[in-house]
């Protein structure tokens, strides 16, 4: 407030109100100033653990890293890197189709309070600790089944993981298509399922793709899920009744070594390093098609 | 050649059995949570209900008849942990919720909310390491000295600082920066859901910004913000493996707050090897599993009531704006 419009202002308030003024603005003022601040150090700790994950991993990573196994003290990461993606494949392959169906069946098929029911039920899941599915996979699927520790009960305990994320961001997608298309859709006679197969799904399609780009995201960086499920291999999996690596396991296992062992922790760091490119080279697609379907709907609300 | 009437028969709906395809899609997550719960229950079962609220966590691996499972430990270990990670996690997301919808320009605040969002993609594992070789000399020589010096009278802020820097504070930490995300959305969210109209009409009678967010947002949204802090203290309770990594995972009642601790999901990762062989080890910890999950299927039925349903767009995963 300039001196002029002060005296200005003075003909109209008392200097007691003035003050009260002048305190109000402040505080609001150091609110703006804090603010950004306030962001500035919830984004540091990021940038702080991708800089030093790459200061530890990239000086000795080369090629080879990638192409040969890990062999106790020293090697590379092949084995868990093939075995990271056989896992991945195996819970999409799950996770995909039926929580595809679940958010269908809440988002498009049942009345009112059921689709809650179900979506409620999708968020426990979605809320539950992850070493209680690690414990889930272990005894119903490792045990009770008689699976054993392998690739195909680590594969079916990550889509099990998965699962609820795919029908949670499905749900959602097929929610959000305008309801007068639904109606102009079953007023001109189409079925529900019709509706669904014809209208819905291919408006919903952007974002249900950007859902299972997100679950992959979430589920390649698991751990508790798959250490007794699909244990630990350093070769890659031959056969879905072998035991399978994967870099979340590397890490877990090798990342206490004291650094005077081998070359573990910079495995580790390595692994965590792939870990960061691939969920990061994720939720940019997630984005992507994100922000395409929000297009898609804009036009659609006209 | 089919008549007319056959037509219009394929028309009609086709009674109950049409229902049954949607209805055991919807029973899937209905079904999993129900598996679940089964199995862990089968798991436990055989030896008569283990744990007691004692301090003694004594599994006895040589001689199982004397073993004594009493779990307070690791439930202190999670409430020191879930706890302060939430106060602190409910301040920053009310400062960046009170910065995106009054202080910052919509732009700025889409690239870093961009940024936030990308704390929930970073793997746990990660989190683990990076808070295990990097952060913990931090937290050991810096951090934990200096709280330890300065605030020394303070009750539980005196007595020895272990060197390492792992322990309390650092799980502390990790937490933090691994809720954030979700709660700060969840907070966001339930901010700008407050009516434009109120936001202006606060700004047009005078208020400072300021005192939109205090007397108007803040008011409005507290109950979905009640929620969203539940939510951000289920996902806190029941993070596993990197608090596992950084807290140092000790069986007994910290002294102070720079002590070591071990939590209930820790355990669950960290013993689950050791019990294999012995059967009453093993169904104690998958009780004290059912425990977990108990505690964590409370708190979201009470968070995800509490928020309801927040605007379309929102929703409890992090990461889908």
């Amino acid at each position: 407030m300039s001196a002029a419009s002060e005296t200005a202002w003075a003909e109209w308030f008392s200097p007691e109100e003035l003050g009260h003024f002048r305190r109000r603005r402040s505080i609001d003022r150091w609110f703006g100033r804090l603010l950004p601040v306030v962001f500035l150090v919830a984004i540091i700790p990021i940038l702080d653990l991708v800089y030093w994950v790459s200061q530890r991993s990239l000086p000795t990573f080369t090629w080879a890293i990638l192409t040969t196994n890990p062999t106790g003290n020293a090697g590379g990461l092949y084995g868990p890197l093939v075995g990271t993606v056989y896992l991945l494949l195996m819970g999409l392959a799950i996770a995909v189709p039926l929580g595809i169906l679940a958010g269908l069946a809440s988002g498009v098929f049942l009345p009112h309070p059921w689709g809650e029911v179900v979506r409620g039920a999708g968020d426990l899941l979605v809320g539950t600790p992850s070493v209680i599915l690690g414990y889930f996979g272990y005894f119903a699927l490792v045990l009770y089944l008689g699976w054993g520790a392998s690739l195909l009960a680590g594969g079916v305990t990550l889509g099990i993981f998965m699962l609820p994320y795919v029908a949670r961001t499905s749900d959602q997608a097929f929610s959000s298509v305008p309801t007068d298309l639904r109606d102009a859709a079953l007023g001109a006679g189409a079925r529900l399922r019709q509706y669904a197969a014809r209208i819905a799904f291919p408006i919903a399609l952007p974002q249900v793709l950007s859902g299972i780009f997100l679950a992959a995201a979430i589920g390649i960086g698991e751990t508790a899920p798959l250490l007794w499920t699909a244990l630990f291999s350093s070769y890659p999996p031959t056969q879905l009744s072998e035991p399978t690596g994967y870099l979340t396991g590397l890490i877990w296992n090798y990342f206490d070594e004291p650094p005077t062992f081998g070359t573990e922790v910079t495995l580790a760091f390595q692994a965590a390093l792939i870990l960061i490119a691939i969920v990061v080279a994720m939720n940019v697609i997630v984005r992507v098609l994100a922000e395409r379907s929000r297009r898609k709907l804009e036009g659609l609300y006209g | 050649m089919r008549s007319f009437r056959d037509r219009i028969r394929t028309g009609r709906p086709r009674g109950v059995w049409s229902a049954l395809p949607p209805l055991a899609a919807a029973a899937i997550p209905l079904a999993l949570i129900a598996a679940i719960v089964v199995t862990l229950v089968r798991a436990g079962s055989g030896h008569g209900w283990l744990l007691n609220l004692g301090l003694d966590w004594n599994p006895s691996t040589g001689e199982p008849s004397l073993s004594n499972f009493g779990v307070l430990v690791f439930l202190v270990g999670s409430f020191a942990t879930a706890l302060p990670a939430l106060a602190l996690v409910l301040l920053f997301s009310l400062a960046l919720g009170a910065a995106t919808a009054l202080y910052l320009p919509r732009r700025i605040s889409l690239v870093l909310n961009g940024f936030v969002d990308l704390l929930a993609g970073i793997p746990s594992v990660v989190y683990g390491i990076w808070g295990f070789w990097i952060v913990a000399p931090v937290f050991g020589t810096v951090i934990n000295p200096w709280l330890n010096g300065h605030l020394g009278f303070v009750p539980g802020f005196g007595g020895p600082v272990p060197s390492t820097g792992v322990g309390i504070p650092l799980a502390v930490f990790v937490l933090t920066l691994m809720t954030l995300p979700l709660t700060a959305v969840l907070v966001r969210e339930s901010l700008l859901a407050v009516p434009v109209t109120y936001r202006e009409a606060g700004l047009a009678l005078g208020a400072t910004r300021w005192e939109v967010f205090r007397r108007v947002l803040l008011p409005f949204a507290r109950r979905r913000i009640g929620g969203a802090a539940l939510l951000g203290f289920g996902r806190a309770f029941g993070e596993t493996v990197a608090v596992f990594m950084v807290i140092g995972d000790a069986t007994k009642i910290p002294v102070n707050i720079f002590d070591l601790s071990y939590t209930v999901p820790g355990v669950l990762v960290g013993q689950f090897d050791s019990a294999f062989v012995q059967p009453n080890y093993l169904a104690a910890l998958a009780q004290l599993a059912l425990v977990l999950l108990a505690i964590s299927l409370l708190i979201n039925i009470g968070g995800r009531w509490l928020v309801g349903r927040v605007g379309r767009g929102a929703s409890l995963v992090p990461g889908v704006a």
